[in-house]
């Protein structure tokens, strides 16, 4: 089984490497097939452990030392459990959609071999990141994400706004894998360890107060990386990089890795409830937030990018309440039908000459049917309509929190879910029904290369049954390394209630955006310049704020340190303490006269003198000894 | 030839250099490649039959200079010093391959052959004075190196340089004078050899005011804050082999001078000023990353990221622990290799555009793809990302003040943030956007030249990220001697607190051993 371990991992970096050679040549469609063709080769190999697992065996090796110094010994561990194989699957399985997805996306771009280069690059630092077997290893792989989201976002760097969304994620990422280090510092001089089975085996003999800090500040790190509050304004700027970048980093697998992290540190995190809860809360708090911005904007991949926000909040709520395996369980649904989402709307955005704006297309049902259809679906499951996977997986969350008796945030995420289903209809909506308003901008829409719809069929076919038929074998095989905990209302009038309820109140919000967005669209000029409208337009004015508060004053502070404090003050008190001490003695005045000959004459005189100073003691020495004797 | 290997690797290149005097000037860099070169793989030898497992020092010869004084010449090497002489020899290859300058190219390489003696020699010391007379001479090459091929404000830059570091050097050779004086009021002997000054404990008052004295010379070279202002002058002015070297090597001159003198001869003095110390260093980390922000000279923001890192590596020495000390050696080889591969790379650009500023550049990454994806490598080893070789140093030595202040080391730990904020505004404003300047449109990408001298930094700087064991096991083992002699020699409760005993570690490891 370790051959399907190194192969699974492994694959995406050759074709990396492979296809990184040709970065800088011309566009050759072998690298796209053969990066494919890896991962489809990680995926199969990631099957066949699947079934492993599933057999009930799990694999774990090491590679290789390495760093190992004083006490630290961290090996390349990896391991494939019941969580990694999961994430396993569901990495393998979308970045092979997108990779050949992308192969008739990127056809026009002339760094074409360059980006699958970064695509696989992605994919193996995500490996590894879900597979290592300690916290360093991870933290291997949370970096390696992170520099490949900024190569990506930031692809098409000619253009100013693409690399500066690139280097604020990455930044806005540093900030919170700092509090991770500062987490894996706290675990290693704690427990001496960095190795998940080590420290979750040991970790309940800490003082409540350290096992809390290790929670909070892994957690920060989970922030960063999962664009909570207050860390988020980065997800909707990774917007500018390629769609299918968006669909695989953005929405199915790197945005998850904070989920992922909870997940596999459910033992430290079930040792600290006030924590889970407190994660739970912003979980619902982001939910809610983002909704409400999607709910506005008028950029569809940013709507999009909202919804990956929100959802984001809802794995966090059953992660902090503690059912990791729900948590678990909707990651993987939702990194199926918002990949799908996504690449749907790769498919509009080249119909559209890269529109971004829905209020500018149209009825674009007519001549992209199928993109029609894959996206409505994609919608249908984020949206939670039963028997699709959104379903069972946003259902059950609100199930969770109902059963663990917090009803607030059950309330908010209910009227979350409300929200989702409003903005997905109205983007789907704008799109694909109504008037073709594109037809005044002279665009033409036309469809995707069939291959590239093909390439989206396996999304579109988890996104319908993913929830349906995996729900219970995932849960039996999960279980084995999560807290089985069964989330049921006993009350069979609440469950029926709840379930209906929460489906009418869906099914009512989409008919309200249909009836809104599906014929005319009629621009409310009063609400549009209401208070709540610009607050939602502009984002609430954080990413305004920020700018403000944080990278004007600290451009403007790093100014002034270099112009003011060191080229003026620094250097003149170090200059001129030494002017003073030079001045004393009047005839060392011409070592200052900055000429360079007489410098070095010091020098030299320097050391003669020095020489000639210990011949002297020498011979004084010794004359002293003779004397002596 | 075993027992003499230091004393040749010293003086082969002088000697070399002294012969280069008659050698043809268009045959001089071919000789400068051929000597560096030999002196190179002599070093790599060195590292052949060193063996990693012994942790003091190996290789010693010892010869009476002035034997009334105790004044021997004694060289030997341990596994801190080795990996930093072989990226002197090593540097001092790759900058003459790579050497673009075209005026007086023999003298250029007879100085270089010159610098290589004094850096081999200081590394490789036991003796204070002989250390004390590397550490001078080396100043010589430098500045001349400045003085003769920099900018227009190279002789302000070079006598800021020297006046700098000479006066700290001044200061910590009173500093040894005295260290040599107790030593013979307490034996009654005279020795300037540093590992029988190890054995010497003195009292907790005499340590603090010999710190401060070795403090000034080291402090100075390193820089630390707030004696770095002539670190950006003589960048600023340096020929782009001078800037090499000077981060490369020199810089690391004054924080291998902290481990080996500072931390065995007066711990209880080392732990007393570890704060102190420690705010000194986030400041040079905050600070000097908030000034390479501010820069509009791409060479600039390379110079105050130096600072900026010699503060993670002053903040590792000062952890005083295995972890810490081992990491900051680490990242002192870590910190040569990718500091000298950005000033090479800005060289590269230099030399095709005359200038320096990032205003001028923009949208480098169409024009030049190969330039590009090195300096974006070297970037992203500059910050620190794990698998490249400065995170490995980066790591360790904040995990290593971890263990002594929890608050200290988040502040100092910003670095992986304001240290990705310079670099990658300095990135974006050189190689993103469009192509603006119509000189730049045409530009030719990296020669085979300057390939030669990229790509082993860009190879090391992976495969050390990589697999660092080959380089931090010696270096361990060495430091877990030293961290070992300070604790059996801290006096005060405070050091014996803060520095372990690795004879009695068995708490820690308990957890790992039940698994």
């Amino acid at each position: 089984m370790e051959l399907y371990l190194y192969t699974a991992l492994f694959s995406p970096l050759v074709g990396s490497l492979i296809a990184g050679l040709f970065g800088a040549s011309r566009k050759t469609s072998f690298t796209g097939l053969l990066t494919s063709g890896l991962l489809l080769t990680s995926f199969i190999s990631s099957v066949i452990l699947l079934t492993y697992v599933m057999a009930g065996h799990t694999v774990h090796v090491e590679m290789m030392t390495w760093i190992a110094t004083g006490d630290l010994y961290i090996p390349f561990g990896f391991v494939v459990d019941q969580v990694s194989v999961t994430m396993m699957m569901v990495v393998t399985t979308v970045s092979t959609v997108v990779h050949i997805y992308s192969i008739g996306y990127m056809s026009h771009d002339k760094g074409f071999n360059r980006f699958f280069s970064y695509l696989s690059a992605f994919v193996f630092s995500m490996m590894v990141l879900v597979m290592s077997d300690n916290f360093l290893g991870l933290f291997i792989g949370w970096e390696g994400v992170g520099l490949c989201s900024w190569l990506l976002i930031g692809f098409w760097y000619h253009k100013e706004s693409a690399t500066w969304a690139a280097n604020e994620a990455f930044i806005m990422n540093r900030i919170a894998d700092l509090a991770m280090l500062i987490g894996i510092f706290m675990i290693y001089w704690n427990l001496g360890s960095l190795q998940y089975d080590v420290v979750f085996a040991h970790i309940s003999i800490l003082p409540m107060p350290v096992i809390t800090w290790i929670g909070i500040f892994l957690f920060i790190g989970a922030m960063g990386k999962s664009a909570q509050f207050p860390l988020h304004t980065w997800l909707a700027d990774a917007m500018e990089g390629p769609t299918p970048v968006s669909a695989l980093i953005h929405a199915a697998t790197m945005v998850t890795a904070g989920v992922y992290l909870v997940v596999r540190a459910n033992p430290i995190y079930s040792e600290i409830p006030d924590v889970g809860n407190a994660i739970a809360a912003l979980g619902a708090f982001v939910a809610m937030f983002a909704a409400t911005m999607a709910l506005v904007n008028r950029d569809m991949k940013r709507i999009i990018a909202y919804s990956t926000l929100s959802q984001l909040g809802y794995m966090f709520v059953a992660a902090g309440l503690g059912a990791y395996w729900v948590a678990l369980f909707h990651l993987m649904a939702h990194a199926f039908f918002k990949a799908l989402l996504f690449l749907g709307a790769g498919n509009v955005m080249h119909a559209m000459h890269d529109e971004l704006d829905p209020f500018k297309m149209g009825g674009l049902k007519t001549s992209m049917k199928w993109t029609w259809i894959l996206m409505t679906l994609a919608s249908v499951a984020l949206a939670g309509i039963y028997p699709l996977a959104g379903f069972f997986s946003k259902d059950l969350i609100l199930e969770v929190a109902f059963v663990e008796q917090h009803y607030i945030l059950y309330s908010v995420l209910l009227i979350t879910a409300g929200m989702t289903a409003f903005y997905s209809f109205r983007l789907v909506a704008l799109i694909f029904h109504g008037d073709k308003r594109h037809l005044e901008h002279g665009i033409h829409p036309h469809e995707a290369y069939t291959f590239m719809l093909y390439a989206m069929a396996p999304l579109a076919i988890l996104a319908v049954i993913s929830g349906m038929v995996f729900k219970t074998p995932y849960y039996l095989m999960v279980t084995e390394l999560l807290p089985a905990v069964q989330y049921h209302i006993h009350n069979h009038t609440t469950f029926w209630i709840m379930t209906i309820g929460t489906q009418l109140f869906v099914i009512l919000a989409i008919a309200y955006a249909y009836k809104k967005y599906a014929k005319a669209v009629k621009v409310d000029k009063k609400v549009e310049s209401g208070f709540f409208y610009q607050l939602l337009y502009n984002q609430y004015y954080i990413p305004k704020i920020y700018d403000e508060v944080f990278s004007k004053p600290y451009l403007q502070l790093s100014k002034l340190a270099w112009k003011e404090i060191d080229l003026k003050i620094v250097d003149a008190i170090v200059d001129g303490i030494a002017n003073t001490i030079y001045r004393t003695g009047e005839k060392t005045h011409t070592m200052q006269n900055g000429n360079l000959s007489s410098m070095l004459r010091w020098m030299v005189i320097g050391l003669v003198v020095l020489l000639v100073l210990a011949v002297a003691f020498t011979a004084g020495y010794n004359a002293v000894n003779l004397q002596a004797m | 030839m075993q027992e003499h290997i230091l004393s040749i690797l010293i003086f082969f290149p002088a000697l070399a250099a002294m012969l280069g005097f008659v050698v043809h000037k268009d045959g001089a860099k071919a000789y400068g490649i051929t000597v560096a070169g030999i002196e190179f793989f002599l070093s790599l030898w060195l590292w052949h039959i060193y063996d990693p497992m012994v942790s003091g020092m190996q290789f010693m010869e010892s010869a009476p200079l002035v034997s009334a004084f105790g004044i021997n010449y004694l060289v030997g090497i341990d596994g801190i010093s080795l990996f930093i002489i072989i990226l002197a020899t090593f540097f001092t290859l790759i900058g003459i391959l790579s050497l673009t300058e075209t005026r007086r190219v023999k003298d250029m390489i007879i100085t270089l052959l010159f610098l290589e003696m004094t850096m081999v020699g200081v590394f490789a010391a036991l003796d204070a004075i002989v250390f004390y007379v590397f550490w001078e001479l080396s100043l010589v090459p430098m500045l001349y190196i400045i003085g003769a091929w920099g900018g227009p404000l190279r002789i302000y830059a070079s006598v800021k340089f020297f006046l700098y570091t000479f006066t700290g050097s001044l200061i910590m050779l009173v500093g040894m004078l005295f260290m040599a004086y107790f030593y013979y009021q307490a034996t009654g002997q005279w020795s300037f050899s540093i590992l029988e000054w190890y054995r010497l404990i003195l009292p907790a008052n005499f340590q603090m005011w010999l710190f401060a004295a070795f403090f000034m010379g080291f402090a100075i070279k390193v820089p630390m804050f707030p004696f770095h202002t002539w670190l950006p002058y003589a960048h600023g002015q340096a020929p782009t082999i001078g800037s090499v070297i000077l981060a490369a090597i020199l810089l690391k001159m004054g924080t291998y001078a902290f481990v080996r003198f500072s931390l065995p001869l007066f711990p209880d003095a080392a732990v007393a000023f570890m704060f102190p110390i420690a705010i000194l260093a986030i400041i040079m980390i905050i600070y000097a990353a908030m000034v390479a922000y501010a820069q509009e000279d791409i060479k600039q923001v390379v110079a105050y990221s130096s600072i900026s890192h010699m503060g993670v590596i002053i903040l590792g020495t000062f952890a005083m622990n295995v972890e810490g000390i081992s990491g900051s050696v680490f990242l002192m080889i870590a910190h040569g290799v990718v500091s000298g591969a950005l000033f090479l790379l800005v060289g590269v650009i230099y030399d095709r555009r005359h200038t320096k500023l990032m205003s001028e550049f923009g949208g480098l990454a169409s024009v030049m793809p190969r330039y590009a994806t090195i300096f974006g490598i070297m970037m992203m080893a500059s910050v620190g990302l794990p698998l490249t070789i400065n995170f490995v140093g980066e790591f360790l030595s904040l995990l290593g003040f971890y263990k002594q202040s929890h608050s200290y080391t988040l502040v100092a730990g910003t670095a992986i943030i304001v240290g990705a904020i310079y670099m990658l505004s300095a990135y974006k404003k050189a190689f993103f956007g469009p192509v603006t300047k119509e000189e730049n449109k045409h530009l030719k990408d990296v020669n085979r030249t300057e390939l030669l001298g990229l790509i082993p930094l860009v190879v090391i700087a992976i495969w050390l990220g990589v697999y660092p064991k080959p380089v931090l096991e010696p270096i361990n083992n060495s430091v877990e001697a030293i961290v070992q002699l300070m604790h059996d020699k801290a006096q005060t409760p405070e050091a014996q607190k803060r520095i372990p005993n690795l004879a009695t570690t068995g708490t820690m490891n308990s957890v790992s051993e039940a698994h």
